[in-house]
């Protein structure tokens, strides 16, 4: 009887040391993920050209027409990116200043044209979503208004305009 | 030792539900690079909010002795068998517990780290990360497998 206590004591001890001891384990796992895209390259098209212009006579080139700016961009194909614009208020010439704004423009991915097939931009302003064509190109149009002063300095007038795209 | 103890601080009521929990990861946001290019090298912080990998992991109660390690890849895998080299440095780890009294800790991913769970029993640990595609890399998704295993003991 006296031997069956001990084994028995033996049993629970050995059952609690048991216990303490175990070590836990879990693992879980995540992906690291990264997008591999070819470097974007902008290049200026065609400037926009207001050609001569009047005092006090505004004048606009649509997106859609033959003076039209163009931006032609190379990138993946079929890759989206996210097309956004720096646009000057005023062309410049020498200290005499020259308004323009209400900008419209267009993409194209398929074709080096702003007819039909030319998305139009809604808000130059504001970030559009776009996407390269299945070759990889991407064609933007920009047309504005200038707005000369009927007093307006005669000259040359110039602005930069910006175009940038981003990956998304 | 004592800052890994104060970042798994909780409120006693917080450590009373949790005391009878099991150890437990979960894989909760993947480390994601987002777009890269050929030869340009990009890191992602711990500290990215949307960027930085994620795990969560959770201890039986109070007093458990945690060890944390993780299998690391050297590459991601892309298409047609392409790879890209990517790399963990020693702070691209980072352990914060869930109660609002605790701080991050910077951990290194690359190394075993030991604690003990004095007060909490419960944490997020963030990783982040460098990649460094080659100039000729070749354009697609690369992914690799990030696995954090916890052990109690």
């Amino acid at each position: 009887m006296r031997v069956l206590k001990s084994v028995s004591a033996a049993v629970a001890l050995s059952l609690s040391l048991t216990a303490v001891g175990a070590a836990q384990s879990a693992s879980g796992s995540i992906n690291a993920t990264a997008l591999v895209r070819q470097p974007i390259s902008i290049s200026a098209g065609q400037n926009l050209d207001f050609g001569i212009v009047l005092q006090g006579t505004p004048k606009t080139i649509a997106s859609t027409a033959a003076a039209a700016g163009r931006f032609d961009a190379t990138g993946t194909a079929s890759a989206n990116v996210n097309v956004a614009f720096t646009l000057p208020a005023t062309l410049a010439s020498g200290a005499n200043t020259l308004p323009i704004g209400t900008w419209t423009g267009c993409y194209n991915a398929t074709a080096n044209s702003n007819g039909a097939g030319c998305t139009a931009i809604a808000n130059l302003a504001a970030t559009t979503p776009a996407a390269f064509g299945g070759a990889g190109n991407l064609w933007v149009f920009v047309g504005a208004t200038v707005t000369p002063a009927a007093a307006q300095a005669v000259g040359n007038y110039s602005g930069t305009v910006t175009m940038t795209l981003t990956y998304f | 030792m004592y800052r890994a103890l104060a970042v798994l601080a909780l409120t006693a009521s917080t450590l009373t539900s949790r005391a009878s929990g099991q150890v437990g990861v979960q894989g909760v946001r993947d480390l994601n690079f987002g777009v890269v290019l050929p030869g340009v090298q990009s890191s992602v912080a711990p500290t990215d909010p949307i960027k930085s990998g994620q795990f969560y992991f959770r201890t039986p109660g109070i007093g458990s002795r945690v060890r944390i390690r993780f299998n690391l890849p050297n590459r991601l895998s892309g298409p047609g068998g392409a790879q890209m080299n990517i790399q963990f440095s020693n702070g691209d780890g980072l352990l914060m517990g869930t109660s609002p009294a605790s701080f991050p800790v910077s951990i290194n991913p690359r190394a075993t780290t030991v604690l003990q769970a004095t007060t909490s029993s419960d944490a997020n640990v963030y990783l982040g990360g460098t990649v460094s595609p080659s100039a000729g890399q070749a354009p697609g998704s690369y992914t690799g497998t990030i696995v954090m295993t916890i052990t109690v003991f």
